[in-house]
């Protein structure tokens, strides 16, 4: 293992390599970058040239391509409100608010360094525990998923939203929203209402934008008066030493976070994000200041969506098992080059494995450097006058909906969404327990429907002593989520004091 | 004949030529624009890695690059309706297996039928399904296992990538056939499946072989059976050996085109796909991914094609009749 570990490090560090994994940070930045392109669209267009280069230089290559996209999804997400995946969900949270107050280049420094400082970490943490990973990934299967899904349901809807009621009302909403389509297990059309368009169900790209996008642009549109003089602004300032400290404690713990989440497959980065930055908000001595530009909450979100990276690879690496769609397409470069995922992989290319990991842990300090250097270019989209930009922002979430799948359709989802968005803010909805809802719904529909058949029909007994990590979750998430609940709304209680001008700072310090 | 007369004709004629000579040229000129090839499937499957593949190969023959585009939804009823609807010109194609051609319809309400709106270009190639059980599970045959499946039924589970796939089918053909029972437990594609195979999350797994093969040679799993004309493994039964009509155990990966496209482009395609298959740069690309290059020309398929769709209706009322006669 030593050995194969020393002989990683040595072909890693080839200029090839790094020259190649530059090239696809870059690629994955740029590509990541525009709305409706995923992370997965990239990798999958660009596998074939993966095909034509040695594997220590084409594997790190779309590597490099998928922790590029990764960030470049969070770049619309702060400028724009514009997510492109449900991992860079949490991160509209607070990035739009901190480019409204002009910190925009703030908010994406503070996402790439906590990116980099996430990613960093936990490839560390997979190199040294790859073992343990693999074997902890094993046990994981269809009714723990179930069990993990269920308790981060709970616990988005108890942290993210103002009312209890209102969160768990959205998050049904998004939970049926889902059910339109195919079923997934049985495969008959429900709620379609015989419509063959609704068939494969509501995208989740246009939902996205449309949910988080277009209110912002009618929101900004309804204000431009005030703000018609401040058309022409800086590009804004840098992230301080200072800043970055603070965050230091969150974005750990959101790696910590991150790193657990991310041996869990399939789920990974949507639900990371989430814990990140609810822990990051549950912890903070001023909750309030979260959703309302906090860069504490941009670096919660990002260093645990970019945690999940290292092990959602171990699964792959070690067995041969593709854990979400970036790694199938991993998967698919591996065999091309002639590498036979599987438990023999490790034994067999031992040093190539090693490398490649290296390559990982490598490419963050590339990604760094890249990241530095390309954001000046994004900020400056904050400068281009707002009369432009907001239609220019309209047209790039028309363009990103119709790019996803090609259908037209989409368009009018889009339209749909954004109007329901729109209401949503004036009534003091909030949308993301319905989009937490919608995107975690069907998985915990599939993987209950699956234990449900591997039960036998002897559910509680098959969880009972089958399945003691699934027991064992169910049986803390009522105290957790009691707490969680319970403390969310002292804060509330304070924060409501502290508007009041009788309310007296101390309370502030309370944990 | 005068001379306004003679005018008519000869402007008559000039049409005319105009018109033979315009098709003409259109034939030799196809494709004279990129071409579209839609997958019904989400990205990063083997339909998705062997396109990739084929279309890197096929501009040196097409003078024309064909672009792959990733349809997934409705269990590849999205893709395959966006072909059907499409024009019929030849720049737009589609990639998908013989379930979604040929069974989808059995199974339930669809706006479509393949077999009407669409003509095969090329069968690329195929996968044979094997039955995987784990290396210490006490079943050394599949005869032993359809033993115990028919003794205590439902007490086996197996996973497979989704139901009425192309690991779902065989199975259920092969358990009907021995009147075994197992629980299906469906799995989200190949390799989830998988996953639960490894796991121990259940008793039989099903897998195509270049995830098979590395199982077995780890001597993780044990092998019981593969479909195909020809043995996987040496000491490895195939299904006819066994008794049981294999064809149904055959992924097949084709490339159609809406029916009403002019039959002199398909066959330019066709004979575009023929070089491509052998092509050196391909072969060498398919065999690195562990994908044979079982080439079948478009006419030859449309025949297996019938037969195929035929065998499925009688499966899917097989199991129809089955179920109903249980209630």
């Amino acid at each position: 293992m030593w050995d194969s570990f020393v002989q990683g490090i040595g072909l890693a560090l080839s200029l090839s390599t790094l020259a190649m994994m530059a090239v696809g940070l870059f690629l994955g930045i740029l590509v990541g970058s525009l709305p409706g392109f995923t992370t997965v669209m990239a990798m999958a267009v660009l596998l074939p040239i993966s095909f034509f280069l040695e594997p220590l230089v084409g594997i790190p290559f779309l590597i490099g391509v998928y922790k590029g996209g990764i960030f470049g999804g969070s770049i619309p997400a702060i400028l724009v409100s514009m997510p492109g995946t449900g991992a860079s969900v949490a991160t509209t949270f607070d990035g739009p608010a901190l480019t409204r107050k002009k910190q925009s280049r703030k908010a994406m420094e503070m996402a790439l360094y906590s990116s980099a400082i996430g990613d960093l970490s936990s490839d560390i943490i997979t190199i040294i525990a790859i073992g343990p990973i693999a074997l902890l990934a094993m046990q994981i299967g269809p009714p723990e998923l179930a069990a993990v899904i269920l308790v981060s349901l709970l616990i988005i809807a108890v942290t993210t939203s103002e009312d209890l009621l209102k969160g768990l009302l959205m998050m049904v909403f998004g939970m049926f929203l889902a059910m339109i389509g195919t079923d997934p297990l049985g495969g008959m059309s429900r709620f379609t209402f015989g419509a063959f368009e609704l068939k494969s169900g509501i995208p989740l790209l246009p939902m996205l934008i449309g949910v988080y996008a277009l209110p912002e642009i009618l929101l900004a549109t309804e204000q431009k008066v005030k703000t018609v003089g401040d058309n022409i602004s800086r590009i804004g300032e840098r992230l301080s030493m200072q800043e970055l400290r603070r965050c230091l404690r969150t974005i750990f713990r959101s790696t910590g976070i991150g790193t657990v989440v991310g041996m869990i497959p399939g789920v990974g980065q949507v639900v990371a994000a989430f814990m990140g930055y609810a822990a990051a908000k549950s912890a903070s001595d001023h909750p309030e200041t979260f959703g309302k530009g906090e860069l504490e909450g941009v670096a919660a979100a990002e260093a645990a969506n970019n945690a999940v990276n290292g092990p959602t690879l171990v699964p792959l690496m070690t067995l041969g098992i593709p854990g979400d769609n970036v790694t199938a397409i991993l998967l698919g470069a591996f065999v091309a080059q002639g590498l036979r995922p599987g438990p023999q992989l490790i034994n067999d290319q031992g040093p190539l494995v090693f490398a490649i990991l290296i390559a990982m842990v490598v490419a963050n300090f590339l990604f760094l450097a890249i990241g530095y250097a390309v954001i000046p270019l994004f900020a400056r989209i904050v400068t281009i006058r707002r009369a432009l930009l907001l239609p220019l922002t309209v047209v790039l979430a028309f363009a990103g909906s119709y790019i996803y799948r090609s259908d037209p359709n989409d368009l009018i989802i889009l339209v749909c969404f954004g109007a329901f968005g729109y209401i949503a803010r004036k009534v003091r909805m909030d949308v993301t327990p319905m989009v937490m809802g919608f995107i975690l719904g069907p998985i915990l529909e599939y993987s209950f429907g699956q234990t449900m058949a591997m039960s036998k029909g002897d559910f509680f007994g098959f969880i009972i002593s089958d399945r003691p990590i699934s027991a064992a979750i169910l049986l803390l998430a009522p105290a957790l989520i009691y707490y969680l609940h319970s403390r969310t709304v002292s804060l509330r209680k304070e924060y409501v004091n502290q508007e009041e001008p009788s309310a007296n700072e101390e309370s502030s310090t309370h944990k | 004949m005068n001379s306004t007369q003679l005018l008519r004709f000869k402007s008559g004629l000039l049409c005319v030529s105009l018109l033979v000579a315009s098709t003409v040229s259109l034939a030799q000129e196809y494709p004279q624009r990129p071409i579209i090839m839609a997958i019904p499937f989400g990205a990063g499957g083997s339909h998705d890695m062997n396109a990739r593949i084929f279309t890197r190969v096929i501009p040196k023959y097409l003078d024309q690059p064909v672009i792959v585009k990733m349809m997934p939804g409705a269990a590849g009823q999205k893709g395959t309706s966006a072909v059907i609807n499409a024009k019929a010109d030849g720049y737009t194609l589609l990639f998908t297996d013989n379930y979604r051609d040929q069974l989808q319809k059995y199974i339930e309400y669809l706006p479509y039928d393949a077999s009407e709106e669409l003509v095969t270009v090329a069968r690329v190639n195929y996968s044979p399904v094997c039955i995987l059980v784990p290396a210490d599970s006490p079943y050394h045959s599949l005869q032993e296992l359809l033993n115990y499946a028919k003794s205590n039924p439902g007490m086996l589970s197996v996973a497979h990538s989704g139901n009425w796939g192309a690991q779902f089918v065989p199975l259920l053909r092969i358990l009907l056939d021995a009147e075994a029972h197992m629980t299906f437990i469906p799995y989200k594609g190949g390799g989830p499946a998988k996953q639960a195979l490894l796991a121990g999350d259940v008793d039989v797994g099903i897998a195509f072989p270049s995830v098979a093969l590395p199982l077995v040679e780890a001597g993780i799993m044990r092998m019981l059976a593969s479909a195909g004309d020809e043995r996987l493994l040496a000491n490895v039964p195939t299904l006819s050996e066994l008794g049981f009509d294999d064809d149904l155990g055959l992924m097949q990966r084709v490339i159609m085109a809406p029916r009403n496209t002019p039959i002199e482009y398909i066959e330019i395609l066709r004979s575009a796909f023929r070089k491509v298959n052998a092509d050196e740069e391909y072969q060498r690309l398919m065999e690195q991914i562990g994908a044979n290059t079982e080439y079948l020309d478009g006419e030859e398929y449309e025949q297996l094609r019938q037969l195929q769709s035929q065998r499925f209706e009688i499966l899917v009322n097989n199991m129809s009749a089955e179920n109903n006669s249980e209630e």
